[in-house]
């Protein structure tokens, strides 16, 4: 069954309640500067929980390139080999 | 408490599911509990992904912030670290912080510069010697040792070239030595795990691969006492080289290795300068039943415990020994503190031939009913040494937990329940690694190279002489008795190959033929300057009424073949036969379906063949006449 951009988005809710010390919560238009935990390090990390978790693995630079965590949901979702709707 | 939290580690088991304990650290540290702190630290050391060990970071610094760490050590001088280096050194900084400040103490890291290290060391201004470090960790990159000529370059000329890249960087140690008094972690190089090359690899001295090989091994050799070498290819290699290293990381934000790999590098240089900050440890303190052989000598009696090659499990208790020996070579004190009877306890060591460990090893043996504890305190005080400086290893929880309660200087080791383990379970405690090799070692290092240039002088042709004569073999005859009953059972009854007679034997009639005045019997054990053989071969002879000595039984395990072993225990059967008054002996081969190796062995070593057939061929000797085969083991013969 495909996994819905919604899925994601809870899935994704999931690793940030593991990650995170504070309550965050995904929307699309979060990003790295709207929360104080969020780190260089804290990124790092949210990668590699994201890459594991999924089971996918981003191309060199594109998460980067992601502005929030909408821009970010788009690109699990691409890698996952879902089509945009 | 630093002490305590370390020996806590050891005994620990690998978290069984450590997402579900971080998450319910999490909790301790939103409730501001005080055991946030010690839960802390033991999730750091067995924390084993990059993840894991930042999110335990970003816990750590939150409690900070809440003022939960409430330890005193805020008055403590930190420990003042240089991380420099080729690649990008954060996020490492930021897990080694984590690492040291949770297992060794207050750290503080001055993180250099992406690929500066260069002129952090070589500008006496630099923000680094102002820093004062205490350490230097210096990590090269791996692009910075590379043979940048031709794969078919002349040896000579890579030689040059792998010379000059390690005395490069042993040469900036020694500035940062200068300048700093620090001591100086130099990683080596991550071996390249790409295929490409293909069998050139191995094959060219310039490939990536070798080269680096080589500037490793000439980092470690050449270092001078002060530089440690962080052993980044090791760990690598410990990981698997696939996951050590990540590309897209490199690109994307110039990182030298995967997380893995980082996680396992803070992890190591937390450790090194750890131990290099503490005193080492002298004395390792032994509980005995089912610590050093299995079962219990009080109860089960020495020919009851287990420990030797008779069994898998006696086997694993004589490697354990064994281990423990070679500690010794590394300068570390063996004490026993044992629960026994000390008549009890004391027999094994002087009576067991199994037994690696003797008597003599010991510079302390308490054997009592008094708490271990105590026994410890008086082992210091007799020893002139600090409890900090004792290891204490028992099998037993309760003995372990006495010992933690009432001495918790002493580090103390649970032993696992698997004797298997035990050699792998003090060597993963970490506390017997030695940094540098001693003056002492030194000289001995020089003996040894006098003696194998004279070697190498008596043999420069390789014979087999010459190679039996290097062993250094030393064998010992002894009498059947019944602590080695169960392994000549063991022999009689599984022997195939060299075995001539394949009579088998159970142990009750054993026993019963030992005190049978017609028959001797006797084993012989080997061992050389690699190690015991153990028990290998066993003769049993039946003197006949007319005084001719018979070779009822005469086997050899197949792992000691041509060490002319065949040849000194035929010694020992003609010495039988001349104190028994024999002036002839007989021996007789009976083939198998497996025992072909043997069928000439009668006359290949002089015995006259009498009657010879295929199913049974008996051969003699006389004992009068026949002289010593000379051999080049030196034995111990049994008493006449």
């Amino acid at each position: 069954m495909e996994t819905t951009r919604d899925e994601v988005f809870s899935r994704l809710q999931t690793i940030f309640d593991e990650l995170f010390l504070d309550e965050v919560v995904v929307t699309p238009e979060l990003s790295a500067k709207d929360v104080e935990e969020w780190d260089s390090l804290m990124h790092i990390s949210l990668v590699v929980s994201v890459e594991e978790r999924f089971g996918i693995r981003f191309r060199v630079g594109e998460v980067e390139a992601t502005r929030n965590a909408g821009e970010f949901v788009n690109l699990i979702f691409d890698r996952l080999g879902g089509s945009h709707v | 408490m630093i002490a305590q939290a370390r020996t806590d580690t050891i005994s620990m088991k690998i978290y069984p599911n450590s997402s579900v304990a971080i998450q319910e650290l999490k909790k301790l540290l939103l409730d501001r509990d005080k055991t946030f702190w010690p839960a802390l630290v033991k999730l750091t050391t067995s924390a084993a992904t990059f993840n894991q060990l930042i999110t335990l970071s970003t816990m750590r610094k939150k409690a900070v912030k809440l003022g939960l760490n409430g330890s005193s050590d805020r008055l403590i001088d930190p420990i003042k670290m240089g991380l420099i280096g080729g690649s990008m050194l954060y996020p490492l900084s930021d897990l080694l912080e984590h690492m040291m400040t949770v297992t060794v103490g207050k750290a503080r890291i001055l993180t250099g510069d992406y690929n500066n290290y260069r002129s952090e060391i070589l500008e006496a201004a630099s923000a680094l010697y102002e820093f004062q470090p205490d350490f230097v960790i210096v990590l090269p990159d791996d692009q910075s040792c590379k043979y940048t000529g031709r794969l078919n370059d002349p040896e000579e000329m890579v030689e040059a070239e792998i010379d000059r890249v390690s005395s490069d960087l042993l040469q900036l140690c020694s500035i940062i030595r200068e300048r700093s008094a620090a001591e100086v972690l130099l990683c080596n190089f991550i071996l390249p795990s790409a295929i490409d090359l293909g069998p050139l690899r191995a094959k060219s001295l310039a490939s990536d691969w070798s080269f680096r090989k080589a500037v490793n091994l000439r980092l470690g050799t050449k270092a001078p006492n002060y530089v440690h070498v962080c052993d980044l290819e090791f760990l690598a290699y410990r990981l698997g080289g696939l996951t050590a290293k990540d590309d897209r990381s490199w690109f994307e934000s110039k990182q030298l290795c995967s997380p893995a790999l980082q996680v396992a590098l803070a992890k190591e240089i937390a450790h090194l300068i750890g131990s290099l900050t503490k005193s080492p440890k002298k004395v390792l303190a032994l509980d005995l039943d089912n610590t050093l052989w299995g079962g219990v000598i009080g109860d089960d009696g020495i020919k009851g415990i287990e420990i030797g090659d008779t069994s898998p499990k006696g086997e694993a208790f004589k490697a354990f020994q064994s281990y423990i020996l070679s500690l010794t070579e590394r300068g570390l004190l063996l004490a026993v503190c044992s629960k026994n009877d000390f008549d009890n306890a004391i027999e094994p060591f002087r009576e067991h031939p199994e037994m690696v460990l003797r008597e003599g090893h010991f510079v302390s043996f308490k054997a009592n009913w008094e708490p271990k504890a105590q026994n410890l305190i008086q082992m210091a005080d007799e020893l002139n040494l600090g409890l900090d400086s004792f290891i204490f290893v028992d099998d037993n929880p309760a003995e372990v937990e006495n010992v933690r309660q009432f001495t918790p200087e002493v580090t103390s080791i649970l032993l696992d329940p698997d004797p298997s383990a035990y050699v792998r379970q003090l060597q993963e405690s970490r506390l017997f690694e030695r940094f540098n090799i001693t003056g002492e070692d030194l000289q001995r290092t020089e003996q040894y190279r006098e003696e194998a240039t004279r070697r190498n002088l008596l043999a420069s042709a390789v014979d087999m002489d010459s190679y039996l004569s290097s062993l250094e073999m030393a064998g010992t005859f002894r009498e059947f008795n019944p602590i080695d009953l169960p392994r000549i059972a063991q022999l009689i009854n599984k022997s195939n190959q060299f075995n001539l007679t394949t009579r088998r034997r159970s142990e009750a009639e054993l026993a019963a033929l030992m005190s049978d005045q017609r028959y001797t019997g006797f084993s012989m054990r080997l061992s050389d300057r690699f190690g015991d053989h153990g028990l290998i071969s066993v003769v049993i002879c039946l003197r006949n009424d007319d005084a001719s000595l018979e070779i009822d039984t005469w086997l050899m395990s197949c792992r000691v073949l041509k060490r002319q072993v065949e040849e000194q225990v035929l010694n020992e059967i003609v010495r039988t036969a001349r104190v028994n008054g024999c002036r002839l002996i007989t021996g007789v081969y009976l083939p198998t379906a497996k025992n072909q190796m043997v069928s000439d062995l009668y006359a290949r070593l002089g015995f006259e063949p009498v009657n010879v057939t295929t199913e049974r061929s008996e051969y003699s000797l006389l004992a009068e006449t026949f002289s010593a085969k000379p051999t080049f083991i030196s034995t111990v013969s049994r008493p006449d």
